[in-house]
Order: structure tokens, then C-alpha cells, then sequence
């Protein structure tokens, strides 16, 4: 399948090194908005052309998929031409600014009859689809409450802080936030379905040009009830999940790889504390060896999921099998995220 | 002047107003200024070169532009950003101007210093395709930087000067990363009888000064080094001595740590870019290298002779300040 990107800065970076390795897959163009940094990427990845002008590149090329990797505001049209033009699209979160924009796409594609599919890349981490695993073999019981938080030091001043030049995700509502909650509210979705309703409260609790650098929110939902959050002072990094079972509550960091468990067992009562914290204490080691040894080892770190997922659709648009993200998943994951975001309505 | 408040460009924005020009200082939005004591004659135009719209009136009027505008922070992305795009938006306004004369800060790190033997000059080899992908974020942002640089002025027809200095140490900045490896209080000093090629930031500056006014560097690039360069173990002791950080200098013979660091990047590290710079085997040699530097060329075409000698350049760097930095920086 030929694959062209649409933004090559640097979440298109991982996009592109996961490519450089799928079999079956042609890297056949890259377009960006500075000729160097679009230059710069085909000649690093050996991509034979590159382009300033997305539909330029559309025409030219006639991908099969298209990956938009630019800043947010610009997805939607840039989505749109490359449904338009024939292709399958892989847009990075968040997917577009509201929802009557993705809507248009979903519709959009349908009628094409193409793919549409946003980043959802930490649900394909080792962990949640371990967590997964064990709840498809009746292991963990029903999901009845899932806990995600980010602890990001984002006030820093070469990123969505930078005083001197706007970074683009400060044009959603939300500021820099916004561009982690489809992380939250993909996960929030994945354990325990589509939300009924949800609360949030947004904060800023140091000086910077950011709007809010704290967020809280609690969600009801079908099968159970999350409550997601992003912190910016808390430290250090981490991107903690926490889910709990009937039987089982696992508790994983997905910028790393540490993933704990902790569940009723056979045996004497007073002694499972003290059998699940050996458990834990052996998995928490085992993970920051393997932590170590792939910061030094190489490979996708941090964004193993994107690779799966990537690889996933690539199988599925290839064979025409279920696409790991669905499209009422993305609608329903979207719906979530406007529901939180500060100037949505509130119950 | 791009990049006129940063450690080289405060430096170059006193030896231009030593020289008798006037400056138009390019600063970002919100960098203070109040430390840098700049006389009222220096002008400063607030603009970030990532962003900034109408680039084109800090041209007006303007006979060089001395760009020295790049990031040694942050992620390869955001140098590469600070470095290049900003460099495209900057050269696109100044191609809408009568401006045509260009001074470039490039930089030792472009050259392949994996194919260099010897002596490291001017016609020395720059690092090639696809290897600049094996180096760091600065180095590939500071290639493209000179890669675009010229492209442009080619296609304008323009008068440009590269600089490619070496390491610059001054005041505040004397500890660098070819001294080694710090571990704690103990200084792995890999290579100790190798030499830097270093130069002092007001030498440099002077370099940079003569090179905006002087037409016959018009069409050149210069290397920028004081001289042969100290070596690594002298220059170590005279910063520990100067700073009174307390330190234990190791020394490390350089073909030994580099037959270790190739090994381990093939072996155990498989070949990983991720890494830490010194644990990478063209990174180790772009920083630790064993070669011969010189300053010929900007001797010979310009007849430059760096102002400051060894001496000097120490009490600047770590003696106290003179009334007269404190007055022009």
C-alpha cells in the first residue's frame, strides 16, 4: 500500500519509522508547509518525494493512505482532501476541533467508503491490552471503575509553553491540555463503554501562557464509571492507569512499562496482601529492567502502541478484516472529549 | 543580528559597536533585556524567527545580516525548528529587501569527522547522507541550516560568509562537552594530550565583527579557532582551578574508550541512536576526536589575528569582571 504523510514534524517522526518497518507498506511521499522539514524527512526515511502543498501531493501521488500529522486545527481539511482524493486517512488526536467536523468526516468516508482512524495509540500498549487479555478469559471480572492520569511537566519553555511563539494547540478549547484528552477518554471508553454523562473541573496553578495546566474529571458511563485527570506540577512524568475488576485491579504506567496486579487468590486470607505484594514487587522489578534495557536497546519506547496500532490497520485495510479503531469508537471517544472540554455544558 | 542575545551574539553586538556600526538587534517577544547593558544605540526588533510575521521590516535599512540564531536545547524537532524553518522565514522576508550580504554562524559539528584525518579545515569533508541521521539534533538542525543558507543566497545572487566556529568558552560557559565524561567529582578525560578546538568567545565575536565589514571574506567560509587548541588535560585543570569546583581528572586513552563505545554500540547497545551522545561512535568522535586545527584561512584572507592569547582569555573567563564588559555587554 502506498502511505504519505501530511505534517512531518515530530509525532510524524514515529509515524514514519514505524512505516519504514511494516511490510507491504511504500513510503511514497511526505508533505509539509517548510520545504526543509519536508525535505529533510524523505531524505531521512529514503521517501521519494516530497511536497509544501497537501493536495499537490494528493494528485501527484494518489495514496493509498494518508497519515495528517499536522497541529489540530488543521486536520479537518486536510483530512477531507485526502478522503476526497480516495485515500484511507490515519489522523493523529485529536482528530479534529468539534464534533460536527468529525461527523462530516465519519459521513465523509463512509461514503467513500474509506477508513477513518484517529491515534489511539496508548490502548495498544502492552498493558491495557494485557489488562484486556485477562478480562476477555474471565480472569479480572467486570470493569467497574477506571482511573487514568497524566503527570506532565508541559510549563517548560521549548514546548506548549513557549512564550515567544503560540504553539497551535493553544487554540483549542482547553489549551495544551486538550491535546491529551482523547488519551484519557479513549481509555476511559475502551473499560467501560460510551459516557451518559460527565463533570470536569479545569484549574491553572502556575503562571504561564498555558489557560489550564490542571484538569479533573469524573465520568459515568455504560458499563461503570472513570475518572480522568492531567497534572502538569505533579512529578515526575507518568501516565498512570488504574483498573479496577470484580476480581483483579491492575495498575500500569504507560510512558513505561511497569503493569501490577493485585487479585483475590486461593489460600488464607491474611496472607494475600503479603502474596500479592511479592507479585507485585517481582513485576515491578522485571519492568524497570526491561525499562532500561529499552532505553538502551532502541525501538519505539513510549509509542509501542502506535506501531501496533499502525500495524493493526495496515492488516485490516490490507485483508479487509475489523480495524483495531472503529468509527463509532472514534465518534463516542469524541463525544466524551467535547463533554469535558471547560465550556462544554455540565449536568 | 539574529541571535543577538545569546552568549556569542552579546559578544558580537559589542565588537560591531566597537568596530563603529550600528546594530538592529532581532530579539524574542519576551527575553529580557535589562541584563545586557546595551547602549541606546542598539536597536532591537522583537520577533521570533519561528513565527513572527513581516520579518521584512527588521531589513530596513540594512546592509548585513550577521545570523547567528539557532538552539543547543531542546528536542531535535524544536532545534531543528529554531534552527532551519527559522532560517527559511528569515531569508524569504530578506529576499523582499535591498538586503544582500549575509554573515552565517555554522558550525565544527557539520563536518564528518569520522572521515577526517589529521587536520580539520575548511575543505575538510561535511558529514554526508545518511549518516547526518546517525548524528545529533543540533548538528543535523545546524547542517541544514548552512545547506539552506546557501541554497538561497545562490538563488539570490547574495554575498555570504560561513563561519563554522568550534567550541566557544567565555565567561559562564568554560566546562565542555569534549573534556570528557563528568561522573560525580571524577573527570574521564578521554584523550588527555588530544587538543580543542576551541575559541574564546570574544575572539570569535571579533572574527564575526571583521567578517560583516570586511568585503574579501565575501564568498568564504572560515573556520573559527584562537590557534591549535589546548589541550584537553590543561584546559580541564585551568577551569577547575579557575571555577574552584573541586574535581579528580582520570585519563582515558582515546583509542581505548572508542574501541569500547564501538563494541558496546554494536553489541550490546545494537546499534540504538537513542542513546547518550558519548556512548554513540560518531557522536564520541565528533566531540573527542584526536585532530590538527587551524585558523589559516581567516589569517591568511583577512589577515585576522585572534585579540585575546591564552593568558588573557582565562582572566576573562575567570577572573573578575572588567568595568568594560560589564559597559558593552
Amino acid at each position: 500500500m502506498k502511505a504519505a504523510l501530511i505534517g512531518a514534524g515530530q509525532i510524524a517522526r514515529q509515524h514514519l519509522a514505524c512505516l519504514q518497518e511494516l511490510p507491504g507498506v511504500e513510503l511514497s511521499a511526505v508533505c509539509d508547509v517548510s520545504p526543509a522539514v519536508a525535505e529533510c524527512a524523505a531524505e531521512r526515511c529514503g521517501i521519494p518525494e516530497w511536497f509544501t502543498d497537501h493536495g499537490a501531493m494528493l494528485r501527484a501521488v494518489r495514496p493509498d493512505v494518508v497519515h495528517v500529522t499536522t497541529p489540530p486545527t488543521l486536520h479537518f481539511r486536510q483530512a477531507m482532501d485526502a478522503l476526497e482524493a480516495g485515500a484511507h486517512v490515519i489522523v493523529e488526536k485529536p482528530a479534529v476541533s468539534t464534533l460536527d467536523e468529525l461527523e462530516c468526516l465519519t459521513g465523509r468516508a463512509r461514503e467513500r467508503g474509506r477508513a477513518l482512524v484517529e491515534d489511539y495509540n496508548y490502548l495498544f500498549n502492552r498493558a491495557p491490552r494485557e489488562i484486556l487479555r485477562r478480562m476477555e478469559c474471565g480472569e479480572f471480572g467486570a470493569v467497574v471503575h477506571v482511573d487514568a492520569f497524566i503527570c506532565l511537566d508541559i510549563l517548560g519553555p521549548n514546548g506548549f509553553a513557549d512564550p515567544n511563539s503560540r504553539h497551535p494547540c493553544l487554540s483549542l478549547a482547553g489549551g495544551a491540555i486538550a491535546d491529551f484528552l482523547p488519551h484519557l477518554a479513549s481509555l476511559a471508553h475502551l473499560f467501560v463503554g460510551p459516557h451518559r454523562r460527565a463533570d470536569a473541573v479545569w484549574t491553572k496553578r502556575r503562571p504561564s501562557v498555558l489557560p489550564y495546566d490542571e484538569f479533573h474529571a469524573v465520568v459515568d458511563a455504560e458499563r461503570g464509571t472513570a475518572s480522568l485527570g492531567f497534572s502538569a506540577s505533579s512529578q515526575p512524568d507518568g501516565f498512570w492507569l488504574r483498573v479496577y475488576g470484580e476480581r483483579m485491579q491492575a495498575l500500569a504506567n504507560l510512558f513505561e512499562s511497569r503493569l501490577t496486579f493485585d487479585r483475590l487468590r486461593p489460600g488464607p486470607r491474611p496472607l494475600r496482601p503479603f502474596l500479592n505484594g511479592l507479585e507485585e514487587g517481582r513485576a515491578v522489578r522485571r519492568a524497570a529492567v526491561g525499562g532500561l534495557v529499552r532505553k538502551f536497546t532502541g525501538g519505539p519506547g513510549a509509542y509501542e502502541g502506535l506501531w501496533e496500532l499502525l500495524a493493526r490497520t495496515y492488516q485490516a485495510l490490507a485483508d479487509g478484516s475489523t480495524l483495531p479503531v472503529s468509527t463509532p469508537q472514534v465518534l463516542a471517544v469524541n463525544r466524551l472529549v467535547a463533554a469535558l472540554q471547560p465550556d462544554a455544558p455540565r449536568p | 543580528m539574529t541571535g543577538a542575545n545569546g552568549f556569542l551574539g552579546r559578544h558580537v553586538v559589542a565588537a560591531l559597536l566597537a568596530r563603529g556600526h550600528r546594530v538592529r538587534a532581532l530579539v524574542r517577544p519576551v527575553v529580557p533585556l535589562h541584563e545586557l547593558e546595551w547602549p541606546g544605540s542598539v536597536e532591537v526588533f522583537r520577533a521570533d524567527l519561528r513565527s513572527t510575521l513581516g520579518l521584512e521590516l527588521a531589513f530596513d535599512g540594512v546592509d548585513v545580516l550577521v545570523h547567528l540564531a539557532a538552539s543547543h536545547s531542546g528536542g531535535e524537532d524544536f532545534q531543528f525548528a529554531a534552527a532551519v524553518v527559522g532560517t527559511e522565514r528569515l531569508l524569504d522576508a530578506m529576499a523582499r529587501t535591498s538586503c544582500r550580504r549575509l554573515v552565517l554562524a555554522s558550525s565544527f559539528a557539520v563536518y564528518d569527522w569520522s572521515a577526517i584525518r589529521w587536520t580539520l579545515d575548511e575543505t575538510s569533508p561535511l558529514e554526508p547522507v545518511p549518516s547526518l541521521y546517525d548524528r545529533d539534533g543540533y548538528t543535523i538542525a545546524k547542517s541544514w541550516q548552512e545547506r539552506v543558507t546557501r541554497r538561497v543566497a545562490e538563488q539570490h545572487g547574495w554575498d555570504l560568509t560561513v563561519l563554522r566556529p568550534g567550541y566557544i568558552w567565555g565567561r559562564g560557559h568554560g566546562y565542555l562537552s569534549a573534556l570528557g565524561q563528568q561522573v560525580g567529582k571524577i573527570h574521564l578525560v578521554i584523550g588527555p594530550l588530544c587538543r580543542m578546538p576551541l575559541t574564546h568567545v570574544e575572539n570569535c565575536a571579533d572574527l564575526f565583527a571583521l567578517a560583516a565589514e570586511d568585503p574579501r571574506a565575501r564568498g568564504e567560509t572560515f573556520n573559527v579557532v584562537d590557534g591549535e587548541g589546548e589541550r584537553v588535560w590543561s584546559y580541564l585543570g585551568a577551569y577547575l582551578r579557575g571555577t574552584g569546583e573541586r574535581g579528580i581528572r582520570v585519563p582515558v586513552p582515546y583509542r581505548l574508550a572508542y574501541a569500547l563505545v564501538r563494541v558496546a554500540f554494536a553489541t550490546v547497545f545494537k546499534r540504538n541512536t537513542k542513546l547518550p551522545h558519548i556512548l554513540i561512535p560518531c557522536r564520541f568522535e565528533s566531540r573527542l576526536k584526536p585532530l590538527r586545527y587551524t585558523n589559516g584561512r581567516a589569517r591568511e584572507v583577512l589577515g585576522w589575528r585572534p585579540p585575546l592569547d591564552f593568558g588573557e582569555r582565562l582572566l576573562r573567563t575567570y577572573g573578575p569582571p572588567l568595568r568594560s564588559e560589564g559597559a558593552t555587554l
